[in-house]
């Protein structure tokens, strides 16, 4: 009821299901199958170990070591799409990174929000200061942007109903900013999609 | 007077012995195996600095009992690679302290089929003739049947624990553009001793992490097969 109001007050509608089983298992047939049989290396292949994997949807947005200059602060869905980009090669990875995201934060329930820092994985001092630039600039978005209609911390509670399923459409929290202002669009896979994302993540904890 | 100088270089001698003697090692150590614990055979190469900034520095084999040790000049961030034949290779971000052994250990998955993996050709050493032996070209002639290429054409000199990226073809935009296939090459200072093929060792890995066999002297590519 309260997330319901909350994505009201978004202006959102407030039947959207974040984390709907639906999603969830299709999530997780994204993640143990590739789509395609002639190269079956799924995400499950290597990561296999879902002690490791439970705790990365909590560790995003983070700084993700990417071969440069592709490196640099995401978040899970924007992660995930450039993983099934690169590995299954789809054309349009949204569906199934929006999928893949709802199936992390599934496995992840209830392991405490900690951006920047995966458990049982070393700490990167320098991967922390790109993460604070990231709140830094997103925090200067926010209050340009969406300042005038939302309170940062509103907005904060509601990044937990993403991605969810509206009307049989699925829509992780990027697509909906990237519409959300039809006048001033945000890109879906940008850095300042990123930036917002980490700036609202910290006012959430 | 003499006796006193002697005396004190004496002692300077022994205080600098035992901080030298102190001195711990930094390295990286490791286990490496299978999903079943099998102990896995192959190579650690490391990255200085920030994992997939293709800035390769040094490595080591990994023996038949799955062990590698990597001796470090400082701590710091690098990023690990382990390979071995018939395994999706395993990239993993570390931080060494100064003083420092870090063990890892790694786990390596088959690769469930060979059909996409890149494939070494051939490889060979080419004296420069202009330069009278004193550069040497190693060679890798590279093919990939899903032309993904990345920037891990690697050739590890045992010898020397010296890691390099090879370079490619011809100039490719930045690392996460697909490599070209073709022949890839090093320049190798070779003005002090000549080249011994059997400390060189190669190993190809494309964008989806699909992983050539390590290829050993006498540098014969053989089929790849799955392990099952």
């Amino acid at each position: 009821m309260r997330a319901a109001l909350l994505l009201a007050a978004l202006g959102l509608p407030a039947m959207a299901l974040a984390g709907s089983p639906d999603l969830v298992a299709e999530g997780e047939r994204w993640w143990t199958q590739s789509p395609d049989p002639a190269n079956p290396v799924a995400c499950a292949t290597c990561h296999w170990d879902q002690g490791a994997t439970r705790g990365w949807a909590a560790s995003f947005p983070k700084w993700k070591p990417l071969p440069p200059p592709a490196a640099r602060v995401m978040t899970l869905f924007q992660a995930n799409a450039e993983a099934v980009t690169r590995h299954y090669r789809l054309c349009d990875p949204r569906r199934a990174a929006a999928a893949i995201t709802a199936y992390l934060t599934a496995q992840g329930a209830g392991v405490p929000l900690s951006p920047g820092i995966s458990a049982g994985q070393p700490v990167f001092p320098q991967r922390l200061r790109a993460l604070v630039a990231s709140v830094k600039r997103g925090r200067a978005l926010f209050a340009r942007r969406c300042d005038a209609c939302h309170r940062a911390g509103e907005a904060a509670r509601a990044l937990t109903a993403y991605p969810r399923a509206v009307y049989g459409r699925v829509e992780p929290l990027e697509e909906f900013l990237e519409r959300h202002r039809a006048e001033e669009p945000l890109a879906w896979d940008s850095q300042a999609t990123a930036d917002l994302i980490a700036y609202l993540t910290e006012e959430s904890r | 007077m003499l006796r006193a100088f002697v005396a004190a270089i004496a002692l300077f001698a022994v205080v600098l012995g035992l901080a030298v003697a102190g001195e711990a090692r930094t390295a990286i150590a490791g286990t490496v195996k299978s999903k079943t614990g099998q102990p896995l055979p192959g190579l650690a190469l490391l990255e200085k600095g920030e994992i997939h900034n293709n800035v390769w520095d040094r490595g080591a084999l990994v023996d038949a009992s799955g062990r590698f040790t990597i001796e470090l000049p400082e701590g710091g961030q690098y990023g690990v690679h382990v390979y071995s034949s018939g395994y999706l290779y395993s990239p993993q971000a570390v931080r060494v302290e100064t003083g420092k052994t870090l063990e890892v250990t790694v786990t390596l998955v088959p690769e469930p089929t060979r059909a996409n993996d890149p494939v070494i050709k051939r490889a060979g050493f080419f004296p420069w003739g202009a330069r009278q032996g004193k550069v040497t070209f190693v060679k890798l002639e590279v093919s990939d049947p899903n032309d993904d290429l990345g920037p891990q054409v690697m050739a590890f000199n045992a010898a020397t624990g010296r890691v390099y990226a090879m370079d490619p073809p011809r100039k490719v935009r930045n690392l996460k553009a697909n490599f070209p296939q073709g022949v890839y090459q090093l320049e190798v200072d070779t003005s002090q001793a000549p080249i011994s093929p059997r400390d060189w060792h190669f190993v190809v890995a494309d964008h989806q992490c699909n992983t050539t066999d390590i290829l050993s002297f006498p540098h014969e590519p053989k089929p790849a097969r799955v392990i099952r």
